[in-house]
């Protein structure tokens, strides 16, 4: 088995003559925590984009799990073991935590889920999984209220959670910590911390004590670019890295 | 809040749809009305798994009703189709209609899906007034059989007098609500619900909502292809206005009016529509101005319809009661 679960090769994206993403070779190893820093504009979240199937890179490609998954469209990568969360919360706000889960658990089935002739109580599977994530996730107190009406800390929890359902290889986390008030934020690096341990996680994120925590490796981004790539030790004292953070670029 | 009601296929709801089925022909001055509330219902019904659980909503439905209307209408006349054939084929007529105008609509979202659907309503009906060979034109289709109930060569019923045909129609609606429940409560309803709330996030769980999408199309284009064959058969004709815009506006107006994403709630809005119309016609010839105001009122003092509303109603009341319960308790101990 490849020690890389997920490989790009020369990965760009262009809008017009605007290069969003140059040239990207990244390559994110079975089992780690993999943080993508780097400051506003950098690319991170057309990066993240193009590895979720959101948007379609321009150049480059893309290999996960030893298949290439350039073109493939989002909903199936979830089946190849895919999956991710949103930097902007998007939950199924009027329907429960379990049910939210739920849903997310039986993504997985894709067009197996078309199924309109039997009661979706007949197949546990779906629900144990839910009920499973709730333990883990630890909101089994809130497991019937309504999306919607968690706090904002929940809400980012269950926003992770939703990502698990799937029994993804990798997990994509988008910002997981965003808008989150400081009391929550070790709940979320816990959380992370603990899932980093049976699955790779890639993620994006600005909170540099989390970053600094938990990360394995960490790849700083800058105009499009990879800047550079090493682990949170070398990261913090390169001198590039706080160059492009106080942007001496001009630009 | 939409909290999933889990209740068993046949029971809760189920039970009421049949009780209020029973009684309708009782209260109602004529069995015919009766029937025309159900076929209605069966059409707010398909027109609800769309724009109640997936959340589309869709000027077709005329299209799917009109089409069932004439299919099963031509089958009879020309070829001699028995009754549940001419159904089938009214049926698979809806939904390969649906099936047309959902494929090429769900290629666009909000308002630009909407315009989609309109437009198909519009070229359908254009369509139905020029091919007048078949479809009779502007005078719609004449004389249109009521065949036999036959099962297996046995004639059950002639379905002549309106009793009987309420009561062959009233079977199929039982049969097609308790079909629409076990569709909501599937895992493809569960999935539908979910594209309504939120079908970017459907979508990055890994559903591809274009196929679900298209089946909800699919199914309630079947059921509406039913409805339109029934009020042909009902009426003995098939009028071009099955398949106009209007037609798709009553539809949409009696879901709405009985509240979106309640089965039970589209029976409420295609029997309160119905009997308006059969009531307030009779004194009034402008009596489309009091619908209007029903509906604005509705729709403001009741979003969630009828079946919402009552719904509110009795929690009120319930949580009067409860206010009122230790005052009588602390009387009572004196």
């Amino acid at each position: 088995m490849n020690d890389y679960i997920l490989e790009t090769e020369g990965l760009g994206l262009r809008y017009g003559a605007f290069a969003a993403l140059g040239s990207v070779d990244l390559k994110i190893r079975r089992g780690s925590i993999h943080t993508v820093i780097g400051p506003n504009g950098a690319g991170k979240t057309t990066l993240f984009h193009c590895l979720t199937g959101e948007r379609k890179p321009s150049s480059g490609n893309i290999q996960f799990a030893g298949t290439n998954i350039t073109s493939q469209a989002a909903h199936k990568r979830v089946a190849a073991g895919m999956s991710r969360s949103f930097q902007i919360t998007s939950l199924f706000q009027n329907l429960s935590v379990h049910e939210n889960l739920r849903l997310a658990a039986q993504g997985r089935d894709g067009l197996g889920a078309l199924s309109f002739w039997y009661s979706d109580q007949h197949r546990r599977e779906h629900s144990d999984k839910a009920d499973e994530v709730i333990e883990r996730i630890k909101l089994g107190a809130v497991a019937d209220t309504c999306a919607g009406e968690l706090s904002h800390g929940q809400q980012r929890v269950l926003e992770v959670g939703m990502a698990l359902c799937s029994n993804p290889q990798m997990l994509l986390l988008d910002e997981p910590t965003s808008g989150m008030g400081v009391d929550d934020i070790p709940v979320m690096t816990q959380l992370i911390a603990e899932l980093g341990r049976d699955h790779t996680v890639m993620l994006i994120e600005h909170n540099m004590r989390l970053v600094m925590s938990i990360s394995d490796r960490i790849t700083v981004m800058h105009q499009g670019n990879i800047l550079i790539e090493g682990d949170p030790d070398e990261v913090s004292g390169d001198k590039r890295v706080k160059k492009a953070y106080l942007g001496e670029s001009g630009s | 809040m939409m909290k999933q009601k889990r209740s068993s296929l046949l029971g809760g709801v189920t039970l009421a749809t049949l009780a209020t089925v029973i009684l309708m022909p009782l209260l109602l001055p004529s069995a015919t009305l009766a029937t025309e509330i159900l076929i209605f219902a069966m059409a707010a019904l398909a027109c609800n798994l769309l724009l109640g659980y997936t959340g589309l909503l869709s000027f077709g439905q005329g299209i799917f009703f009109g089409g069932g209307a004439y299919i099963a209408s031509i089958c009879m006349i020309h070829w001699n189709f028995g009754l549940l054939s001419a159904l089938l084929s009214a049926m698979l007529a809806g939904a390969l209609l649906a099936g047309l105008v959902g494929a090429l609509s769900i290629r666009r979202k909000g308002i630009y899906f909407v315009m989609l659907t309109l437009s198909f309503s519009q070229m359908a009906y254009f369509i139905a007034y020029s091919v007048s060979d078949w479809t009779g034109g502007d005078n719609g289709l004449l004389d249109i059989p009521r065949p036999a109930l036959t099962l297996l060569g046995f004639e059950i019923s002639n379905l002549v007098s309106s009793e009987a045909f309420y009561a062959f129609v009233a079977t199929l609606f039982m049969l097609i609500f308790i079909f629409a429940r076990r569709v909501i409560h599937s895992p493809f309803g569960t999935t539908l619900v979910a594209i309504r709330e939120n079908e970017n996030r459907a979508s990055a769980v890994g559903f591809s909502t274009n196929h679900f999408k298209l089946l909800a199309f699919v199914i309630s284009g079947g059921i509406t292809g039913i409805a339109g064959a029934l009020y042909a058969m009902l009426l003995n004709f098939a009028p071009l206005s099955n398949i106009e815009l209007q037609m798709s506006e009553n539809i949409l107006i009696m879901t709405i009016i009985g509240g979106t994403g309640s089965l039970f709630g589209s029976i409420l809005g295609a029997g309160s529509i119905v009997l308006l119309g059969d009531v307030l016609s009779s004194v009034w010839p402008r009596w489309m101005i009091l619908l209007g105001i029903a509906l604005i009122a509705v729709v403001l003092f009741m979003p969630s319809g009828l079946w919402g509303g009552l719904g509110s109603i009795a929690d009120r009341w319930r949580e009067y009661r409860r206010s009122k319960e230790p005052e009588a308790k602390s009387r009572e101990a004196n």
